[in-house]
């Protein structure tokens, strides 16, 4: 263990002095910043705008305006009204230099053609059409009025006719999960993406032991090291080095993204993310990596140089990816077969089991549990493996090792 | 002489074929051990058994003043053959790690690569970046990471392989100054020459298998047999007929004339037929070199000296 600890402090000290790992420490945080800025620059233009404030002019001649008023503000919607006098043939000049500008005419046409002219900006929130569809009912109430109805008939008529699903008491509870499913509660959510975010970022830099364990073949250096420690211990000397080079990555890219992240959104998150789940999340989180960080230090043995990786090593570089084909599956049924195939997979089930307790309300503990029971098998027997492919595989200077010598070395 | 290494009837296969068919030998403190042999005859296999990097089929490795189980890591220096350094590190850095994978106090291994570096002509060099070096320097490098932790056991795997004359002749004054001090060394090689000069006993290995085991002056004693150089036009059934020929070579007009194991060289003279052509005559013992290329090409010159010897 001791000499495991100076490999991993040799393997951290090297890379913090390599000026290809600072640049991509600091690099890729201020590449995902720069991405979440220039999205905001060309691509959503819908999504700023469908926020932004909509000035509504009405030309009310309905005298209608109060109850407007009133029904906008019992909405969210992000419109501010005002009373003008302008006339139509105006309109169009008035707009041509404003933005999110909308004239509506509230007149007799509205009551007798139930048709109301509305004029908007070039730019304009895109839900606007949609939310002014509320108008509908200060509009109809005033069309009844008209009509000369009372009050009550008024009342009787403008009414909804709504149906009522009656439910026995006992299946109570899971409807109201079901409904509180669909939207995360943030103390799920924000120590989800957090943990996520976290393993991926050791996972991606783990990859970098790859290079490392055919580094040290490359330089032909495995055998001055093997005469002063063991494989197994330069190995896991390597996967505890890679893992906190993982975490100070994960601490770099945090301290860059954090003040950016709360300065673009507008959002407490920081008291949602210390919780008791997150504990749970990390732990899961390190148990990808170790599964991961153990498949690449037994396959880097294998290579003599990343840029002469077969098929087979480049399969298993992929790993790692395999977790997104099952992140829309799960996003549309946490609960459903994909999702449950995906935490049974011990690749994928790292990912897959974050991504389900962050959308699940209720966890499905048994499925977590097994699900961490073979992700710790597993664990243990591809480090076993690897230990036993690195012992060989480090010393097989400038060669590719095939899947059939891997075997051998397997058995052996 | 203390004994330092055993090693007893090491065996080992790779798939069917046996690399190392019974070999033994041992190294004692302050001597100079050289394991000698030709390309694949089994010496690094060797090395890397005694190193624990492979792992005989049959046979024991015994390291003497150990008393732990295992191999006493932190008491070998080991220089293997294939030499390699991490690129992209600066020398000082690289050579304390390796002090530190030996639990050698740092301090004490920065002190001793400070003086290292001075004696093989790299001063200055120790903030540079290994990638910088030159194939020369990087073996100096190299050599000072097999014995900045002062071991009691040396193994060099082909030490001087590489080396421009000067830098052989440094790393042999400093071979020889650490045998002398106490350190018990096993080297490999097939420069005769450079083992000729400064080992005190000798393995030569063929095939897996030993053929010569000794000091170097018993084995010059045992094998090394005399050979007369005669320049001049000879015919080649003539000088076979000599008494006490055992195999001639003829290269344009000089002829060597290999003796008998017995042979007195100033009666052999003597008997030399007056019709005999000679320019120049010469007569001395088979050097380890020619022995070496013998065992390596596996001719007949040593067959009745290690007939006679087994």
């Amino acid at each position: 263990m001791r000499n495991s600890l100076k490999v991993a402090k040799w393997e951290i000290k090297r890379n913090m002095k390599n000026k290809t790992f600072l640049i991509g420490l600091f690099l890729t945080p201020v590449l995902i910043v720069a991405f979440m800025f220039i999205g905001s620059l060309f691509g959503d233009d819908s999504e700023d705008l469908a926020t932004e404030e909509v000035t509504v002019l009405v030309n009310d001649q309905l005298n209608i305006f109060s109850s407007l008023e009133e029904t906008v503000s019992e909405t969210a919607f992000n419109m501010k009204l005002e009373k003008t006098d302008i006339s139509e043939s105006e309109v169009e000049d008035v707009l041509k230099d404003k933005e999110n500008t909308a004239y509506i005419f509230m007149d007799q046409r509205a009551v007798e053609q139930g048709m109301v002219p509305v004029y908007t900006s070039e730019e304009i929130n895109p839900y606007f059409m949609d939310q002014i569809q509320v108008f509908e009912t200060p509009l109809k109430s005033n069309q009844l009025g008209n009509l000369g109805l009372t009050d009550e008939q008024l009342a009787i008529i403008s009414s909804n006719i709504s149906f009522e699903e009656v439910v026995s008491s006992a299946s109570d509870s899971s409807t109201d999960t079901d409904l509180e499913a669909s939207s995360p509660p943030f103390e799920k959510l924000i120590p989800g993406i957090f943990a996520g975010f976290v393993m991926l970022s050791i996972v991606f830099t783990g990859m970098a032991i790859f290079q490392s364990a055919s580094q040290e073949k490359k330089d032909k250096i495995a055998e001055i090291i093997l005469s002063s420690l063991t494989p197994g211990e330069l190995m896991n000397g390597k996967i505890i080095g890679y893992f906190v080079l993982g975490l100070i990555q994960t601490a770099v890219s945090i301290a860059i993204l954090l003040p950016a992240a709360i300065w673009k959104i507008d959002f407490p998150f920081m008291e949602y993310l210390f919780v008791p789940e997150l504990v749970l999340y990390l732990f899961i989180a390190i148990l990808g990596y170790l599964l991961f960080a153990a498949i690449f230090v037994g396959v880097g043995a294998t290579m003599a140089d990343i840029s002469t990786a077969g098929n087979f090593q480049g399969f298993v570089m992929m790993l790692p990816f395999a977790t997104f084909i099952f992140i829309g599956p799960v996003f549309s049924d946490p609960s459903g077969l994909w999702a449950q195939v995906g935490t049974y997979i011990p690749f994928t089930s790292p990912g897959v089991l974050l991504l389900r307790l962050t959308l699940l309300e209720n966890w499905p503990w048994l499925e977590v549990i097994i699900a961490i029971a073979i992700l710790l098998v597993c664990i243990g027997l591809f480090m076993k493996l690897a230990g036993k492919i690195f012992k060989v595989g480090i010393l097989l200077y400038g060669k590719n090792a095939s899947p059939k010598e891997i075997w051998k070395w397997i058995r052996a | 002489m203390e004994v330092m290494l055993t090693v007893e009837g090491l065996e080992k296969s790779f798939k069917d074929k046996k690399v190392l068919k019974g070999i033994s030998f041992e190294v004692r403190k302050g001597e100079i051990m050289a394991i000698l042999g030709p390309n694949g005859a089994g010496k690094s296999t060797t090395i890397r058994n005694i190193m624990g990097i492979m792992y005989p089929d049959k046979g024991s490795v015994t390291f003497h003043q150990h008393n732990g189980k295992g191999i006493p890591r932190n008491k070998i220096g080991y220089l293997p053959e294939e030499r390699g350094l991490y690129k992209n590190v600066n020398v000082m850095d690289i050579l304390l790690y390796l002090a530190d994978l030996k639990d050698y106090p740092l301090h004490k291994a920065k002190e001793r690569a400070l003086m290292y570096l001075k004696k093989f002509d790299l001063e200055g060099k120790e903030k540079v970046s290994v990638e910088e070096l030159s194939k020369g320097m990087g073996q100096k490098v190299q050599f000072i990471s097999s014995i900045i932790h002062e071991p009691e056991l040396l193994i060099l795997d082909e030490p001087f392989s590489g080396l421009d004359p000067v830098s052989q002749e440094l790393f042999k004054e400093e071979i020889r100054s650490l045998a002398d001090n106490g350190t018990a060394i096993l080297l490999s090689s097939h420069q005769m020459n450079l083992v000729e000069e400064m080992c005190d006993r000798l393995f030569m290995i063929q095939h897996g298998q030993k053929v010569i085991y000794g000091t170097l002056n018993d084995v010059k004693t045992e094998y090394a047999n005399f050979k007369c150089t005669i320049k001049g036009q000879n015919n080649r059934h003539e000088l076979e007929r000599i008494p006490q020929v055992v195999r001639v070579e003829q290269t344009g007009e000089s002829s060597i004339l290999y003796l008998e194991k017995d042979v007195g060289p100033g009666n052999w003279l003597k008997q030399l037929p007056n019709e005999i052509n000679i320019h120049e005559l010469n007569i001395n013992r088979i050097s380890l070199h020619e022995i070496f290329i013998d065992i390596a090409t596996d001719k007949n010159l040593m067959k009745e000296g290690s007939d006679v010897h087994a």
